[in-house]
C-alpha cells in the first residue's frame, strides 16, 4: 500500500486539475496534502493548503489538522509534529497515509541523530522521535548505540550508507565506448 | 447570412479541401474585419464548419468571436467549453499554419480565466495546447508564459515543472523573429518565480539571468523586476551578488542598477532591510528579503567551518549573533540535515566538531553523476553543432556574411569569396 503513494499522488493531482469549476472534493485535497507531507514536499503542500477554497477547509476539520502537522514540519519542530499527529483522530483514507508519514518522520529523525551527534541526551532523542523512554532505549539497543554509565547520555553511530548500486561491466563498457567515440569525432 | 461572410466560409472550404493552408492563412488575415463586424452570425458559421477539416477557419472565427471588446452581445459563458473542445479536437498540422492565431486564442482564454478568478481550470487545457502546437519537446511557444502565469495565480506550480525542466532549444515562429519579446521575457520571469517558490534557487537564478541578459536596447519592466529577484536569489544562494555574464546588455548597468539600489545595498549591510522596508514591501519582495536575512546566519556558520575545527555552541551563537546555544544547535542541526555543512554535535560538552566533506569522490554514485554530466555535455555539443549548421544554411546569414566581405575586399576578388562561403 505504501509503495504506490507516488501513483496515487499523480492521480489526485489530475483529479484536482480536471475538477469542474476548479474545485475538487475535500477527500482529494486531504489525501493530496497528506501525501505531499509524506514525500516531504513542503513547498507544494504549503501552496496546496493556500489554494484549497475556504468553504472546504472550514467545513472539513481534517484538512486544517493535516496542515497543522505540515506547519510543524516546516518549522522543523519535531516534538510539535508528533503532538499534532496525535492530536487528531484520522479517518480513512487519510489515516493510512498519516501512519506512513509518522513512520517516515521518525526514521528521518533517527538518521539525523546518528549523523549529527557524537553524544546526545536521552531526553533529546525522546523529543525528536516522540517515543517513550523505554521505546527509545530499546531502539538504541537494537541499533547498538552505546549508553553511557550515567544512564542519560547516548553515543549514536552514523547510519550505514545503503549498498552501492551495481552496474554491469558491459553497461559501463558501452558508456565508455560512447564517450571515446565522441572525443574522437 | 451576410454575403462577405458566406464568401469566407466558401473560401475556407475550398482551401481546406485542396490543402492550400498557406493561402487560407493569408485570406484569414484579410477577412478579420468581416468576421468582427458580423459577430452575431459567427455561431451559425461555426456550425457549418468541421472542427477537424476546417481547423484553421474555426480558429479564426473563435478568435474573432471572443476578441471583440467587452460589453458586446457575445456570450462568454460558452467560451471555456468551446476553446476546450477546439484545442482537444483540432487538427494540429493545420493550426501550425497560423501559430500566432492559435497563441492569441490561448492568451484570450488565459485573460478570461484570470478575470473569472478560476486560473486552475486552464492548466490542463494549456498543457494540451502546448503539446499540440510544439514540433518538439524543447520548443518554446508564447503559450508557455500563459501556463506559468496560471500556475502562479492558482498556486499550483507542479504542472508547469515538466515544461520548465526542459531546456529550450527552439523557439516557436510566433514568438521569435521580429515579434514582441514580452512572452519570452514573461516565461523566464514567471518560471524563475515558480522555481523560487519551490525553493529550487539554482534554477531560479538561471531563469532570472536569462531575462536580464536578453539583448536589448531599452529597459523593460519585466527585466527590472527580474533583476531585483536575481539579486535576492543570488544572495540567498551564494551570500553575495553574482556578477552578470559579460554578454549582458549595456542598459542593464546603465538603468537597472540605479533603479534597484535598495537591493544592492542589502548585500553590504543587513540594516538595509529595515531602511528600505517600504521599497521591498511595495515590490512584494519582503518574503524573499526575509529569507535573505535568515540565509545570512547559515552563510556565517558555513564560514566558521572554514576557520575552526571545534567550537562550543555558545561561541557559535555569539559569533553569528544568535540568541543562545539552543538556537545555534537547532541551526547547526538543520544545516546538517540539508547537507549544507558536515559536523558532529557533542551535546554533553556543548561542542561542535566541524568535519570535512565525507565525499571521497570514489563511490559509484560519483561515477554515475559523472556519467550523467558527460552525457549532458555530449548532447549539448550535438545541439550546438546542429544549430550552427542551421545558421550556416540560413540565407540571411549567408547574405550578410558575404556582404561584409564585399566591403573589406577589393572588387575583383568578390566572386571567389562568395563561392567559398557558399561551399562551406
Amino acid at each position: 500500500m505504501i509503495s504506490n503513494f507516488d501513483k496515487l499522488c499523480g492521480d489526485l493531482e489530475k483529479q484536482e486539475l480536471e475538477a469542474p469549476n476548479g474545485v475538487a472534493s475535500s477527500s482529494t485535497y486531504a489525501q493530496l496534502l497528506a501525501i505531499y507531507l509524506y514525500q516531504n514536499d513542503l513547498c507544494n503542500a504549503k501552496y496546496l493548503w493556500k489554494r484549497i477554497p475556504q468553504s472546504i477547509t472550514s467545513s472539513n476539520p481534517e484538512i486544517p489538522a493535516i496542515w497543522a502537522v505540515g506547519q510543524k514540519l516546516w518549522k522543523k519542530d519535531l516534538a510539535g509534529t508528533y503532538h499534532a499527529l496525535a492530536a487528531f483522530t484520522w479517518t480513512e483514507p487519510v489515516a493510512h497515509i498519516i501512519r506512513a508519514l509518522e513512520e517516515r518522520v521518525r526514521e528521518r529523525a533517527f538518521n539525523l541523530i546518528g549523523r549529527s551527534y557524537s553524544t546526545v541526551s536521552l531526553d533529546t532523542i525522546v523529543l525528536m522521535t516522540g517515543l517513550s523512554r523505554e521505546a527509545v532505549l530499546q531502539i538504541c539497543r537494537d541499533k547498538k548505540w552505546e549508553l553511557h554509565s550515567d544512564g542519560v547520555t547516548i553515543s549514536p553511530t552514523p547510519p550505514v550508507q545503503p549498498s552501492p548500486l551495481h552496474t554491469s561491466s558491459e553497461d559501463q563498457l558501452f558508456k565508455l565506448t560512447e564517450f571515446v567515440s565522441f572525443l574522437e569525432n | 447570412m451576410a454575403s462577405p461572410l458566406e464568401q469566407f466560409v466558401n473560401n475556407v472550404r475550398i482551401s481546406s479541401a485542396s490543402g492550400n493552408f498557406r493561402e487560407l492563412y493569408e485570406m484569414i488575415g484579410k477577412s478579420e474585419e468581416v468576421l468582427q463586424r458580423n459577430t452575431v452570425h459567427l455561431n451559425t458559421v461555426l456550425e457549418t464548419l468541421d472542427i477537424q477539416q476546417h481547423s484553421l477557419g474555426i480558429l479564426a472565427v473563435l478568435l474573432a468571436k471572443f476578441s471583440s471588446p467587452q460589453g458586446n452581445d457575445v456570450d462568454r459563458s460558452t467560451m471555456y467549453q468551446q476553446i476546450h473542445d477546439f484545442i482537444t479536437n483540432c487538427n494540429g498540422e493545420q493550426v501550425r499554419f497560423g501559430p500566432d492565431l492559435y497563441a492569441d486564442l490561448c492568451h484570450l482564454l488565459t485573460d478570461y480565466l484570470i478575470e473569472q478568478k478560476q486560473p486552475i481550470r486552464g492548466i490542463e487545457i494549456l498543457k494540451k495546447a502546448i503539446r499540440k502546437i510544439q514540433l518538439f519537446d524543447s520548443q518554446l511557444t508564447s503559450i508557455h508564459a500563459d501556463l506559468c502565469q496560471l500556475c502562479l495565480l492558482s498556486k499550483c506550480m507542479k504542472p508547469a515543472l515538466e515544461f520548465l525542466d526542459t531546456d529550450v532549444t527552439g523557439i516557436g515562429s510566433e514568438l521569435g523573429g521580429v515579434n514582441d519579446s514580452k512572452h519570452f521575457l514573461l516565461y523566464y520571469y514567471y518560471g524563475g518565480m515558480i522555481y523560487t517558490a519551490l525553493k529550487n534557487y539554482d534554477r531560479a537564478l538561471y531563469f532570472f539571468e536569462v531575462v536580464v541578459t536578453v539583448p536589448s536596447m531599452v529597459v523593460s519592466h519585466i527585466m527590472l523586476e527580474a533583476y531585483k529577484k536575481y539579486i535576492l536569489v543570488s544572495l540567498i544562494l551564494h551570500g553575495k551578488i553574482l556578477p552578470t555574464p559579460k554578454y549582458t546588455s549595456q542598459v542593464v548597468f546603465r538603468f537597472l542598477k540605479p533603479l534597484s539600489l535598495a537591493y544592492l545595498e542589502l548585500a553590504t549591510s543587513q540594516h538595509a532591510a529595515l531602511k528600505h522596508r517600504e521599497v521591498f514591501v511595495r515590490d512584494k519582495n519582503m518574503g524573499l528579503v526575509n529569507q535573505v536575512l535568515s540565509s545570512m546566519y547559515k552563510k556565517n556558520i558555513q564560514r566558521l567551518t572554514k576557520t575552526f575545527l571545534t567550537l562550543s555552541l555558545s561561541d557559535v551563537a555569539s559569533r553569528v549573533q544568535l540568541s543562545g546555544p539552543a538556537q545555534a544547535e537547532s541551526y547547526v542541526l538543520n544545516m546538517i540535515e540539508e547537507g549544507e555543512i558536515y559536523a558532529m554535535i557533542n551535546q554533553k560538552d556543548g561542542m561542535v566538531v566541524f568535519l570535512d566533506s565525507p565525499e571521497k569522490y570514489a563511490s559509484p554514485e560519483t561515477l554515475s553523476i559523472l556519467e550523467q554530466q558527460m552525457a549532458a555535455c555530449t548532447k549539448l555539443h550535438q545541439y550546438i553543432q546542429e544549430m550552427d549548421e542551421q545558421i550556416q544554411m540560413n540565407p540571411q546569414y549567408v547574405k550578410k556574411a558575404v556582404g561584409s566581405h564585399d566591403e573589406d575586399m577589393p572588387a575583383t576578388s568578390q566572386k571567389s569569396i562568395a563561392i567559398s562561403t557558399y561551399s562551406m
